[in-house]
Protein backbone atom coordinates (compact mmCIF):
# COMPACT_ATOMS: atom_id res chain seq x y z
CA UNK A 1 0.00 0.00 0.00
CA UNK A 2 2.81 2.37 0.91
CA UNK A 3 4.68 1.99 -2.36
CA UNK A 4 1.48 2.29 -4.33
CA UNK A 5 0.67 5.59 -2.69
CA UNK A 6 4.07 6.94 -3.59
CA UNK A 7 3.69 5.92 -7.22
CA UNK A 8 0.26 7.54 -7.49
CA UNK A 9 1.26 11.18 -7.19
CA UNK A 10 -1.07 13.89 -8.39
CA UNK A 11 1.52 14.94 -10.94
CA UNK A 12 1.64 11.44 -12.44
CA UNK A 13 -2.16 11.19 -12.61
CA UNK A 14 -2.35 14.58 -14.29
CA UNK A 15 0.22 13.66 -16.91
CA UNK A 16 -1.48 10.32 -17.52
CA UNK A 17 -4.85 11.99 -18.07
CA UNK A 18 -3.37 14.53 -20.45
CA UNK A 19 -1.61 11.77 -22.33
CA UNK A 20 -4.93 9.95 -22.75
CA UNK A 21 -6.70 13.07 -23.93
CA UNK A 22 -4.12 14.27 -26.42
CA UNK A 23 -2.59 11.04 -27.70
CA UNK A 24 -2.57 10.66 -31.45
CA UNK A 25 -5.23 8.22 -32.41
CA UNK A 26 -5.17 5.93 -35.38
CA UNK A 27 -6.59 2.72 -36.76
CA UNK A 28 -8.91 1.51 -39.45
CA UNK A 29 -11.98 3.63 -38.68
CA UNK A 30 -10.08 6.80 -37.73
CA UNK A 31 -9.28 7.62 -41.35
CA UNK A 32 -12.85 7.19 -42.58
CA UNK A 33 -15.43 9.94 -42.83
CA UNK A 34 -16.72 10.36 -39.25
CA UNK A 35 -20.33 10.40 -40.46
CA UNK A 36 -19.91 6.95 -41.93
CA UNK A 37 -18.24 5.77 -38.72
CA UNK A 38 -21.31 6.88 -36.79
CA UNK A 39 -23.47 4.98 -39.30
CA UNK A 40 -21.30 1.90 -38.86
CA UNK A 41 -21.72 2.17 -35.10
CA UNK A 42 -25.49 2.62 -35.35
CA UNK A 43 -25.79 -0.64 -37.32
CA UNK A 44 -24.16 -2.58 -34.51
CA UNK A 45 -25.94 -0.65 -31.79
CA UNK A 46 -29.39 -1.50 -33.15
CA UNK A 47 -29.14 -4.90 -34.86
CA UNK A 48 -28.34 -7.02 -31.75
CA UNK A 49 -31.64 -6.02 -30.15
CA UNK A 50 -33.64 -7.34 -33.11
CA UNK A 51 -32.89 -11.01 -32.56
CA UNK A 52 -32.88 -13.64 -29.85
CA UNK A 53 -30.82 -16.10 -31.89
CA UNK A 54 -27.53 -16.73 -30.09
CA UNK A 55 -25.73 -17.84 -33.28
CA UNK A 56 -26.44 -14.46 -34.90
CA UNK A 57 -25.29 -12.68 -31.75
CA UNK A 58 -22.05 -14.67 -31.68
CA UNK A 59 -21.39 -13.69 -35.29
CA UNK A 60 -22.03 -10.01 -34.61
CA UNK A 61 -19.81 -10.19 -31.54
CA UNK A 62 -17.00 -11.69 -33.63
CA UNK A 63 -17.32 -8.92 -36.25
CA UNK A 64 -17.14 -6.22 -33.57
CA UNK A 65 -14.20 -7.90 -31.85
CA UNK A 66 -12.33 -7.97 -35.16
CA UNK A 67 -13.12 -4.28 -35.65
CA UNK A 68 -11.76 -3.50 -32.18
CA UNK A 69 -8.51 -5.30 -33.01
CA UNK A 70 -8.24 -3.41 -36.32
CA UNK A 71 -8.87 -0.10 -34.57
CA UNK A 72 -5.87 -0.64 -32.28
CA UNK A 73 -7.73 -0.10 -29.02
CA UNK A 74 -5.24 -0.01 -26.15
CA UNK A 75 -4.85 -3.08 -23.93
CA UNK A 76 -5.79 -1.10 -20.81
CA UNK A 77 -9.21 -0.05 -22.11
CA UNK A 78 -9.85 -3.54 -23.46
CA UNK A 79 -8.73 -5.25 -20.24
CA UNK A 80 -10.95 -3.07 -18.07
CA UNK A 81 -13.88 -3.75 -20.38
CA UNK A 82 -13.40 -7.53 -20.23
CA UNK A 83 -12.95 -7.57 -16.46
CA UNK A 84 -16.06 -5.45 -15.96
CA UNK A 85 -18.18 -7.68 -18.15
CA UNK A 86 -16.99 -10.96 -16.62
CA UNK A 87 -17.52 -9.69 -13.06
CA UNK A 88 -20.92 -8.21 -13.87
CA UNK A 89 -22.26 -11.41 -15.43
CA UNK A 90 -20.82 -13.49 -12.57
CA UNK A 91 -22.73 -11.40 -10.04
CA UNK A 92 -25.97 -11.67 -11.97
CA UNK A 93 -25.42 -15.42 -12.37
CA UNK A 94 -24.80 -15.80 -8.66
CA UNK A 95 -27.89 -13.79 -7.80
CA UNK A 96 -29.98 -15.80 -10.29
CA UNK A 97 -28.74 -19.05 -8.73
CA UNK A 98 -29.69 -17.65 -5.32
CA UNK A 99 -33.24 -17.14 -6.59
CA UNK A 100 -33.57 -20.70 -7.98
CA UNK A 101 -32.38 -20.14 -11.51
CA UNK A 102 -31.42 -23.00 -13.87
CA UNK A 103 -29.69 -23.62 -17.19
CA UNK A 104 -32.30 -21.54 -19.03
CA UNK A 105 -31.43 -18.59 -16.81
CA UNK A 106 -27.75 -18.96 -17.65
CA UNK A 107 -28.51 -19.06 -21.39
CA UNK A 108 -30.75 -16.01 -21.12
CA UNK A 109 -28.00 -14.16 -19.30
CA UNK A 110 -25.48 -15.22 -21.93
CA UNK A 111 -27.79 -13.74 -24.57
CA UNK A 112 -28.07 -10.45 -22.71
CA UNK A 113 -24.32 -10.28 -22.05
CA UNK A 114 -23.58 -10.93 -25.71
CA UNK A 115 -25.87 -8.10 -26.77
CA UNK A 116 -24.43 -5.59 -24.33
CA UNK A 117 -20.86 -6.65 -25.13
CA UNK A 118 -21.43 -6.30 -28.88
CA UNK A 119 -22.77 -2.78 -28.51
CA UNK A 120 -19.88 -1.79 -26.22
CA UNK A 121 -17.29 -3.26 -28.57
CA UNK A 122 -18.83 -1.40 -31.49
CA UNK A 123 -18.70 1.93 -29.65
CA UNK A 124 -15.11 1.23 -28.63
CA UNK A 125 -14.01 0.40 -32.17
CA UNK A 126 -15.79 3.44 -33.59
CA UNK A 127 -15.04 6.16 -31.07
CA UNK A 128 -11.82 5.38 -29.19
CA UNK A 129 -9.71 5.99 -32.25
CA UNK A 130 -11.72 8.90 -33.60
CA UNK A 131 -10.47 12.44 -33.03
CA UNK A 132 -12.99 14.24 -30.75
CA UNK A 133 -13.22 17.31 -32.97
CA UNK A 134 -13.92 15.22 -36.08
CA UNK A 135 -16.56 13.32 -34.17
CA UNK A 136 -18.23 16.51 -32.98
CA UNK A 137 -18.18 17.92 -36.52
CA UNK A 138 -19.86 14.76 -37.75
CA UNK A 139 -22.54 15.13 -35.10
CA UNK A 140 -22.93 18.78 -36.11
CA UNK A 141 -23.45 17.77 -39.72
CA UNK A 142 -26.16 15.38 -38.52
CA UNK A 143 -27.87 18.43 -36.99
CA UNK A 144 -26.78 17.97 -33.41
CA UNK A 145 -26.91 21.24 -31.41
CA UNK A 146 -24.03 23.61 -32.17
CA UNK A 147 -23.29 23.78 -28.45
CA UNK A 148 -21.94 20.22 -28.55
CA UNK A 149 -19.17 20.99 -30.97
CA UNK A 150 -18.42 24.25 -29.17
CA UNK A 151 -18.14 22.29 -25.92
CA UNK A 152 -15.69 19.85 -27.47
CA UNK A 153 -13.46 22.57 -28.87
CA UNK A 154 -13.58 24.53 -25.63
CA UNK A 155 -12.91 21.48 -23.47
CA UNK A 156 -10.07 20.35 -25.69
CA UNK A 157 -8.30 23.67 -25.14
CA UNK A 158 -9.23 24.38 -21.54
CA UNK A 159 -8.55 20.97 -19.98
CA UNK A 160 -4.83 21.47 -19.19
CA UNK A 161 -5.42 24.98 -17.80
CA UNK A 162 -8.23 23.79 -15.55
CA UNK A 163 -6.30 20.82 -14.26
CA UNK A 164 -3.27 22.99 -13.54
CA UNK A 165 -5.46 25.42 -11.65
CA UNK A 166 -7.11 22.68 -9.63
CA UNK A 167 -3.71 21.28 -8.73
CA UNK A 168 -2.53 24.71 -7.56
CA UNK A 169 -5.60 25.18 -5.38
CA UNK A 170 -5.22 21.73 -3.81
CA UNK A 171 -1.54 22.39 -3.15
CA UNK A 172 -2.47 25.66 -1.50
CA UNK A 173 -4.87 23.85 0.82
CA UNK A 174 -2.28 21.25 1.70
CA UNK A 175 0.36 23.89 2.42
CA UNK A 176 -1.90 25.82 4.75
CA UNK A 177 -3.39 22.80 6.51
CA UNK A 178 -1.88 21.14 9.57
CA UNK A 179 0.26 18.09 8.84
CA UNK A 180 -1.79 14.87 8.64
CA UNK A 181 -2.26 13.00 11.92
CA UNK A 182 -2.70 9.25 12.44
CA UNK A 183 -4.35 7.35 9.58
CA UNK A 184 -7.12 5.80 11.63
CA UNK A 185 -8.84 2.46 11.06
CA UNK A 186 -8.59 1.50 7.35
CA UNK A 187 -7.22 5.00 6.76
CA UNK A 188 -10.60 6.66 7.22
CA UNK A 189 -8.93 9.91 8.24
CA UNK A 190 -7.03 9.94 4.95
CA UNK A 191 -10.26 9.36 3.03
CA UNK A 192 -12.02 12.10 4.95
CA UNK A 193 -9.13 14.50 4.47
CA UNK A 194 -8.92 13.83 0.72
CA UNK A 195 -12.66 14.18 0.35
CA UNK A 196 -12.89 17.50 2.18
CA UNK A 197 -9.87 18.88 0.34
CA UNK A 198 -11.34 18.01 -3.06
CA UNK A 199 -14.70 19.51 -2.11
CA UNK A 200 -13.19 22.65 -0.58
CA UNK A 201 -10.99 23.21 -3.60
CA UNK A 202 -14.10 23.73 -5.66
CA UNK A 203 -15.04 26.91 -3.82
CA UNK A 204 -12.23 29.08 -5.24
CA UNK A 205 -12.41 27.11 -8.47
CA UNK A 206 -16.06 28.01 -9.03
CA UNK A 207 -15.33 31.72 -8.55
CA UNK A 208 -12.22 31.67 -10.76
CA UNK A 209 -13.94 29.70 -13.51
CA UNK A 210 -16.89 32.10 -13.41
CA UNK A 211 -14.58 35.03 -14.10
CA UNK A 212 -12.78 33.16 -16.86
CA UNK A 213 -16.06 32.05 -18.43
CA UNK A 214 -17.31 35.62 -18.56
CA UNK A 215 -14.16 36.76 -20.32
CA UNK A 216 -14.36 33.92 -22.82
CA UNK A 217 -18.04 34.35 -23.60
CA UNK A 218 -17.80 38.11 -23.98
CA UNK A 219 -14.86 37.72 -26.35
CA UNK A 220 -16.79 35.09 -28.31
CA UNK A 221 -19.93 37.19 -28.53
CA UNK A 222 -17.93 40.22 -29.66
CA UNK A 223 -16.78 38.11 -32.58
CA UNK A 224 -20.35 37.04 -33.29
CA UNK A 225 -20.07 33.48 -32.05
CA UNK A 226 -23.74 32.58 -31.60
CA UNK A 227 -24.69 34.24 -34.86
CA UNK A 228 -22.00 32.36 -36.77
CA UNK A 229 -22.86 29.02 -35.23
CA UNK A 230 -26.53 29.40 -36.10
CA UNK A 231 -26.10 30.86 -39.55
CA UNK A 232 -26.18 28.27 -42.37
CA UNK A 233 -23.10 29.80 -44.04
CA UNK A 234 -21.01 29.43 -40.90
CA UNK A 235 -22.07 25.83 -40.59
CA UNK A 236 -21.29 25.12 -44.25
CA UNK A 237 -17.80 26.59 -44.01
CA UNK A 238 -17.04 24.69 -40.86
CA UNK A 239 -18.16 21.35 -42.26
CA UNK A 240 -16.76 21.79 -45.77
CA UNK A 241 -13.80 19.50 -45.12
CA UNK A 242 -16.02 16.47 -44.46
CA UNK A 243 -16.06 14.43 -47.64
CA UNK A 244 -16.92 10.79 -48.21
CA UNK A 245 -15.00 8.66 -50.68
CA UNK A 246 -15.64 5.19 -52.12
CA UNK A 247 -13.90 3.51 -49.16
CA UNK A 248 -16.59 4.87 -46.86
CA UNK A 249 -19.33 3.43 -49.04
CA UNK A 250 -17.39 0.17 -49.18
CA UNK A 251 -17.20 0.14 -45.39
CA UNK A 252 -20.96 0.38 -45.03
CA UNK A 253 -21.56 -2.18 -47.78
CA UNK A 254 -19.13 -4.65 -46.18
CA UNK A 255 -20.77 -4.12 -42.79
CA UNK A 256 -24.23 -4.79 -44.16
CA UNK A 257 -22.95 -7.90 -45.97
CA UNK A 258 -21.37 -9.20 -42.76
CA UNK A 259 -24.56 -8.60 -40.79
CA UNK A 260 -26.55 -10.41 -43.48
CA UNK A 261 -24.05 -13.29 -43.34
CA UNK A 262 -24.52 -13.50 -39.56
CA UNK A 263 -28.26 -13.74 -40.00
CA UNK A 264 -27.78 -16.38 -42.70
CA UNK A 265 -25.64 -18.47 -40.34
CA UNK A 266 -28.23 -18.04 -37.61
CA UNK A 267 -30.96 -19.20 -39.96
CA UNK A 268 -29.06 -22.41 -40.77
CA UNK A 269 -27.89 -23.25 -37.25
CA UNK A 270 -30.30 -21.55 -34.88
CA UNK A 271 -29.66 -21.57 -31.12
CA UNK A 272 -32.18 -19.94 -28.85
CA UNK A 273 -31.81 -18.84 -25.23
CA UNK A 274 -35.21 -19.97 -24.05
CA UNK A 275 -36.25 -23.39 -25.25
CA UNK A 276 -39.65 -23.38 -26.90
CA UNK B 1 -14.30 48.18 -18.05
CA UNK B 2 -17.39 48.80 -20.07
CA UNK B 3 -19.51 45.76 -20.76
CA UNK B 4 -21.13 45.12 -24.11
CA UNK B 5 -23.40 42.48 -22.55
CA UNK B 6 -24.98 44.48 -19.76
CA UNK B 7 -27.17 42.44 -17.41
CA UNK B 8 -30.81 42.62 -18.34
CA UNK B 9 -31.93 43.73 -14.90
CA UNK B 10 -35.29 45.36 -15.11
CA UNK B 11 -36.51 48.01 -12.76
CA UNK B 12 -40.16 47.70 -13.70
CA UNK B 13 -41.99 44.94 -11.84
CA UNK B 14 -43.12 42.41 -14.41
CA UNK B 15 -46.62 41.15 -14.31
CA UNK B 16 -45.41 37.64 -15.09
CA UNK B 17 -43.78 35.96 -12.10
CA UNK B 18 -40.58 33.94 -12.43
CA UNK B 19 -36.91 34.79 -12.54
CA UNK B 20 -35.69 37.63 -14.76
CA UNK B 21 -34.91 36.69 -18.35
CA UNK B 22 -31.28 36.22 -19.25
CA UNK B 23 -29.77 37.66 -22.38
CA UNK B 24 -28.00 35.51 -24.92
CA UNK B 25 -24.48 35.80 -23.59
CA UNK B 26 -25.63 35.23 -20.02
CA UNK B 27 -27.29 32.00 -21.06
CA UNK B 28 -24.08 30.96 -22.77
CA UNK B 29 -22.07 31.88 -19.66
CA UNK B 30 -24.22 29.77 -17.35
CA UNK B 31 -24.10 26.91 -19.83
CA UNK B 32 -20.32 27.04 -20.28
CA UNK B 33 -19.61 27.48 -16.57
CA UNK B 34 -21.78 24.53 -15.63
CA UNK B 35 -20.25 22.40 -18.40
CA UNK B 36 -16.66 23.22 -17.48
CA UNK B 37 -17.00 22.71 -13.75
CA UNK B 38 -18.89 19.45 -13.99
CA UNK B 39 -16.47 18.18 -16.62
CA UNK B 40 -13.54 18.89 -14.32
CA UNK B 41 -15.37 17.27 -11.40
CA UNK B 42 -15.92 14.18 -13.53
CA UNK B 43 -12.25 13.92 -14.42
CA UNK B 44 -11.52 13.93 -10.69
CA UNK B 45 -14.08 11.18 -10.14
CA UNK B 46 -12.31 9.10 -12.76
CA UNK B 47 -9.17 9.35 -10.63
CA UNK B 48 -10.80 8.69 -7.24
CA UNK B 49 -10.43 5.01 -6.28
CA UNK B 50 -13.40 2.72 -5.87
CA UNK B 51 -13.95 -0.12 -3.48
CA UNK B 52 -15.88 -3.21 -4.54
CA UNK B 53 -17.32 -5.56 -1.96
CA UNK B 54 -18.85 -8.24 -4.13
CA UNK B 55 -21.57 -6.70 -6.29
CA UNK B 56 -21.72 -3.65 -4.01
CA UNK B 57 -19.62 -0.92 -5.54
CA UNK B 58 -18.63 1.83 -3.13
CA UNK B 59 -17.55 4.51 -5.55
CA UNK B 60 -18.28 8.14 -6.23
CA UNK B 61 -20.20 8.11 -9.48
CA UNK B 62 -20.04 11.89 -9.73
CA UNK B 63 -19.50 14.93 -7.54
CA UNK B 64 -23.16 15.86 -7.56
CA UNK B 65 -22.75 19.04 -5.54
CA UNK B 66 -21.13 20.91 -8.45
CA UNK B 67 -24.04 20.77 -10.91
CA UNK B 68 -26.60 21.06 -8.10
CA UNK B 69 -24.93 24.28 -6.96
CA UNK B 70 -24.99 25.59 -10.53
CA UNK B 71 -28.64 24.69 -11.01
CA UNK B 72 -29.69 26.21 -7.70
CA UNK B 73 -27.68 29.43 -8.02
CA UNK B 74 -28.22 30.16 -11.72
CA UNK B 75 -31.02 29.57 -14.16
CA UNK B 76 -31.88 25.87 -13.78
CA UNK B 77 -32.54 25.21 -17.47
CA UNK B 78 -29.17 26.37 -18.82
CA UNK B 79 -27.20 24.96 -15.90
CA UNK B 80 -28.93 21.60 -16.31
CA UNK B 81 -28.36 21.62 -20.08
CA UNK B 82 -24.66 22.33 -19.63
CA UNK B 83 -23.62 19.97 -16.86
CA UNK B 84 -24.26 16.58 -18.53
CA UNK B 85 -22.56 17.87 -21.67
CA UNK B 86 -19.47 18.55 -19.55
CA UNK B 87 -19.36 14.90 -18.61
CA UNK B 88 -19.70 13.80 -22.22
CA UNK B 89 -17.09 16.24 -23.53
CA UNK B 90 -14.43 16.08 -20.83
CA UNK B 91 -14.58 12.45 -19.80
CA UNK B 92 -16.15 10.49 -22.61
CA UNK B 93 -14.92 12.27 -25.72
CA UNK B 94 -11.52 13.46 -24.56
CA UNK B 95 -10.69 10.28 -22.64
CA UNK B 96 -11.90 8.11 -25.51
CA UNK B 97 -14.78 6.54 -23.63
CA UNK B 98 -17.68 7.71 -25.81
CA UNK B 99 -20.45 5.15 -25.85
CA UNK B 100 -22.77 6.39 -28.59
CA UNK B 101 -26.46 6.11 -27.81
CA UNK B 102 -25.69 5.40 -24.15
CA UNK B 103 -24.48 8.99 -23.80
CA UNK B 104 -27.83 10.32 -24.96
CA UNK B 105 -29.76 8.44 -22.29
CA UNK B 106 -27.25 9.54 -19.63
CA UNK B 107 -27.60 13.14 -20.77
CA UNK B 108 -31.38 13.12 -20.58
CA UNK B 109 -31.42 11.44 -17.16
CA UNK B 110 -29.02 13.90 -15.57
CA UNK B 111 -30.63 16.87 -17.30
CA UNK B 112 -34.03 15.95 -15.94
CA UNK B 113 -32.69 15.40 -12.42
CA UNK B 114 -30.79 18.68 -12.33
CA UNK B 115 -33.59 20.73 -13.85
CA UNK B 116 -36.09 19.48 -11.29
CA UNK B 117 -33.53 20.02 -8.52
CA UNK B 118 -32.78 23.57 -9.64
CA UNK B 119 -36.47 24.45 -9.75
CA UNK B 120 -36.98 23.12 -6.22
CA UNK B 121 -34.57 25.66 -4.74
CA UNK B 122 -36.28 28.99 -4.10
CA UNK B 123 -33.57 30.42 -1.88
CA UNK B 124 -30.03 28.93 -1.98
CA UNK B 125 -29.33 30.23 1.52
CA UNK B 126 -31.89 27.81 2.97
CA UNK B 127 -29.92 24.59 3.57
CA UNK B 128 -32.98 22.35 3.71
CA UNK B 129 -33.96 23.24 0.16
CA UNK B 130 -30.44 22.60 -1.13
CA UNK B 131 -30.42 19.23 0.64
CA UNK B 132 -33.72 18.23 -0.95
CA UNK B 133 -32.52 19.40 -4.34
CA UNK B 134 -29.29 17.38 -4.23
CA UNK B 135 -31.01 14.19 -3.16
CA UNK B 136 -33.74 14.71 -5.76
CA UNK B 137 -31.23 15.25 -8.56
CA UNK B 138 -29.32 12.05 -7.83
CA UNK B 139 -32.48 10.07 -7.13
CA UNK B 140 -34.13 11.06 -10.43
CA UNK B 141 -30.95 10.38 -12.41
CA UNK B 142 -30.20 7.02 -10.83
CA UNK B 143 -33.81 5.87 -10.83
CA UNK B 144 -34.12 6.55 -14.54
CA UNK B 145 -30.82 4.79 -15.26
CA UNK B 146 -31.94 1.75 -13.25
CA UNK B 147 -35.15 1.70 -15.24
CA UNK B 148 -33.22 1.89 -18.51
CA UNK B 149 -31.08 -1.05 -17.38
CA UNK B 150 -34.16 -3.06 -16.52
CA UNK B 151 -35.66 -2.10 -19.86
CA UNK B 152 -32.56 -3.43 -21.61
CA UNK B 153 -33.05 -6.78 -19.90
CA UNK B 154 -36.71 -6.81 -20.89
CA UNK B 155 -35.94 -6.09 -24.53
CA UNK B 156 -32.77 -8.15 -24.69
CA UNK B 157 -34.05 -11.42 -23.26
CA UNK B 158 -37.03 -13.22 -24.71
CA UNK B 159 -39.88 -13.15 -22.16
CA UNK B 160 -37.56 -11.99 -19.39
CA UNK B 161 -40.29 -12.17 -16.77
CA UNK B 162 -40.60 -15.90 -17.29
CA UNK B 163 -36.94 -16.85 -16.90
CA UNK B 164 -36.55 -18.31 -13.41
CA UNK B 165 -34.62 -16.06 -11.05
CA UNK B 166 -33.77 -13.38 -13.62
CA UNK B 167 -36.15 -10.56 -12.63
CA UNK B 168 -35.41 -10.91 -8.91
CA UNK B 169 -31.65 -10.86 -9.38
CA UNK B 170 -31.67 -7.88 -11.75
CA UNK B 171 -33.94 -5.96 -9.41
CA UNK B 172 -31.76 -6.84 -6.43
CA UNK B 173 -28.58 -5.64 -8.13
CA UNK B 174 -30.21 -2.45 -9.39
CA UNK B 175 -31.69 -1.75 -5.96
CA UNK B 176 -28.33 -2.18 -4.25
CA UNK B 177 -26.63 0.06 -6.81
CA UNK B 178 -29.34 2.72 -6.44
CA UNK B 179 -29.02 2.77 -2.66
CA UNK B 180 -25.23 3.08 -2.56
CA UNK B 181 -25.30 5.77 -5.25
CA UNK B 182 -27.92 7.72 -3.35
CA UNK B 183 -25.91 7.60 -0.13
CA UNK B 184 -22.45 8.27 -1.56
CA UNK B 185 -23.10 10.53 -4.55
CA UNK B 186 -26.38 12.00 -3.34
CA UNK B 187 -25.62 12.76 0.31
CA UNK B 188 -21.87 12.53 1.01
CA UNK B 189 -20.68 14.15 -2.22
CA UNK B 190 -23.94 15.88 -3.08
CA UNK B 191 -26.10 17.28 -0.32
CA UNK B 192 -23.52 17.92 2.39
CA UNK B 193 -21.02 19.94 0.30
CA UNK B 194 -23.83 21.73 -1.52
CA UNK B 195 -25.45 22.73 1.77
CA UNK B 196 -22.14 24.11 3.00
CA UNK B 197 -21.28 25.96 -0.18
CA UNK B 198 -24.56 27.35 -1.53
CA UNK B 199 -24.94 30.07 1.15
CA UNK B 200 -21.26 31.03 0.78
CA UNK B 201 -21.47 31.33 -3.00
CA UNK B 202 -24.86 33.06 -3.02
CA UNK B 203 -24.41 36.69 -3.96
CA UNK B 204 -20.71 36.20 -4.76
CA UNK B 205 -20.63 34.19 -7.94
CA UNK B 206 -23.64 35.70 -9.70
CA UNK B 207 -22.15 39.23 -10.00
CA UNK B 208 -19.08 37.69 -11.63
CA UNK B 209 -21.35 36.68 -14.51
CA UNK B 210 -23.18 39.99 -14.36
CA UNK B 211 -26.42 38.63 -12.97
CA UNK B 212 -28.62 39.31 -9.99
CA UNK B 213 -28.72 36.58 -7.34
CA UNK B 214 -31.80 34.39 -7.28
CA UNK B 215 -34.73 36.20 -5.76
CA UNK B 216 -36.78 34.01 -3.39
CA UNK B 217 -39.86 36.08 -4.18
CA UNK B 218 -39.68 35.11 -7.87
CA UNK B 219 -39.06 31.37 -8.00
CA UNK B 220 -38.55 29.46 -11.21
CA UNK B 221 -41.70 27.54 -11.94
CA UNK B 222 -41.08 23.85 -12.56
CA UNK B 223 -41.91 24.39 -16.20
CA UNK B 224 -42.73 27.54 -18.07
CA UNK B 225 -45.74 26.03 -19.72
CA UNK B 226 -48.34 23.52 -18.75
CA UNK B 227 -47.15 21.22 -21.52
CA UNK B 228 -43.67 21.03 -20.06
CA UNK B 229 -44.92 19.97 -16.63
CA UNK B 230 -47.28 17.51 -18.25
CA UNK B 231 -44.47 15.99 -20.30
CA UNK B 232 -42.22 15.62 -17.29
CA UNK B 233 -44.98 13.88 -15.38
CA UNK B 234 -45.78 11.69 -18.34
CA UNK B 235 -42.15 10.66 -18.71
CA UNK B 236 -41.81 9.80 -15.03
CA UNK B 237 -45.07 7.89 -15.08
CA UNK B 238 -43.98 5.96 -18.17
CA UNK B 239 -40.80 4.87 -16.45
CA UNK B 240 -42.58 3.99 -13.23
CA UNK B 241 -45.12 1.95 -15.15
CA UNK B 242 -42.29 0.08 -16.87
CA UNK B 243 -40.90 -0.88 -13.46
CA UNK B 244 -44.35 -1.85 -12.33
CA UNK B 245 -44.83 -4.05 -15.38
CA UNK B 246 -41.55 -5.77 -14.69
CA UNK B 247 -42.20 -6.37 -11.01
CA UNK B 248 -45.72 -7.61 -11.64
CA UNK B 249 -44.13 -10.51 -13.49
CA UNK B 250 -42.59 -11.56 -10.19
CA UNK B 251 -45.60 -11.00 -8.00
CA UNK B 252 -48.16 -12.62 -10.25
CA UNK B 253 -48.36 -16.32 -10.66
CA UNK B 254 -46.69 -17.25 -13.91
CA UNK B 255 -49.33 -19.74 -14.94
CA UNK B 256 -52.11 -17.19 -15.18
CA UNK B 257 -51.38 -16.17 -18.73
CA UNK B 258 -51.75 -18.58 -21.59
CA UNK B 259 -48.35 -19.48 -23.04
CA UNK B 260 -49.62 -19.30 -26.62
CA UNK B 261 -50.78 -15.79 -26.03
CA UNK B 262 -47.31 -14.78 -24.88
CA UNK B 263 -45.67 -16.52 -27.81
CA UNK B 264 -47.78 -14.64 -30.25
CA UNK B 265 -48.01 -11.24 -28.63
CA UNK B 266 -45.27 -11.00 -26.01
CA UNK B 267 -42.69 -9.71 -28.41
CA UNK B 268 -45.06 -7.25 -29.94
CA UNK B 269 -46.02 -5.91 -26.53
CA UNK B 270 -42.37 -5.26 -25.80
CA UNK B 271 -42.06 -3.27 -28.98
CA UNK B 272 -45.14 -1.28 -28.08
CA UNK B 273 -43.48 -0.37 -24.79
CA UNK B 274 -40.20 0.53 -26.39
CA UNK B 275 -41.78 2.66 -29.06
CA UNK B 276 -43.92 4.41 -26.45
CA UNK B 277 -40.79 5.24 -24.47
CA UNK B 278 -39.09 6.48 -27.65
CA UNK B 279 -42.08 8.65 -28.47
CA UNK B 280 -42.03 10.19 -25.00
CA UNK B 281 -38.30 10.88 -25.32
CA UNK B 282 -38.72 12.48 -28.74
CA UNK B 283 -41.59 14.57 -27.43
CA UNK B 284 -39.42 15.71 -24.54
CA UNK B 285 -36.58 16.72 -26.84
CA UNK B 286 -38.93 18.58 -29.17
CA UNK B 287 -40.60 20.37 -26.29
CA UNK B 288 -37.26 21.41 -24.77
CA UNK B 289 -36.13 22.74 -28.13
CA UNK B 290 -39.42 24.56 -28.50
CA UNK B 291 -39.05 25.99 -25.02
CA UNK B 292 -35.53 27.23 -25.69
CA UNK B 293 -36.61 28.65 -29.03
CA UNK B 294 -39.59 30.43 -27.51
CA UNK B 295 -37.41 31.94 -24.81
CA UNK B 296 -34.91 33.09 -27.38
CA UNK B 297 -37.65 34.70 -29.44
CA UNK B 298 -39.01 36.47 -26.41
CA UNK B 299 -35.56 37.61 -25.34
CA UNK B 300 -34.95 38.91 -28.85
CA UNK B 301 -38.24 40.80 -28.77
CA UNK B 302 -37.45 42.26 -25.37
CA UNK B 303 -33.99 43.29 -26.44
CA UNK B 304 -35.32 44.70 -29.69
CA UNK B 305 -37.94 46.73 -27.86
CA UNK B 306 -35.56 47.83 -25.13
CA UNK B 307 -32.47 48.78 -27.08
CA UNK B 308 -33.89 49.33 -30.50
CA UNK B 309 -31.60 46.78 -32.14
CA UNK B 310 -33.68 43.99 -33.61
CA UNK B 311 -32.30 40.50 -33.89
CA UNK B 312 -33.48 37.88 -36.28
Amino acid sequence: MGTRREALTVEWVKLELLRTAYATRGGMLARRDPRFVIGWYLVFAVVPWLTHNITVLLGLFAVCAAAVVLSRVGPLVLGLFLLGFVLESLYVLFAAWFFDGDAATALALAELTLKLATVSLASMAAFVSLDPERLSDALLSLHAPAMLSFGVSYGFRMLPVLMEEFHTVVDGYRLRAAPPGPRGVLGWRVVLRTGTTVVNAFYPLILNTAKRTRTTVEALETKGFTYASEHPDGRRIRLAYLAADRWDVLLIAATLALVAACFGLGHHWPLYGTAG
Amino acid sequence: MSEPAAPARRSDPRTRSGPPQLNRSQKLMVFVLSMTLFGLANILTEVLPEIRIGPVELSVSYLAFVPVLMASLFHPLYAALGAPLGEIVFVDLLMGDFSGIGELEGYLQLFLGLYIAGCLVRDPRRRGQVFTASVTAVAVDKLLSAVVDIGKVMVGVEDAEYVAGLPESILLLEGVGFTTDLVISGVLFGALPAMAMAPRLYGKVEPLLGMAPRDPARPAPLAERGTGAFLLTALLLAFVSMIAAFTSGIVDNFGVWEPGFIDRYGQRFLWVGVSAACLVLIALVVSVRYLVHARRERAAQDAGAGRGEGRR
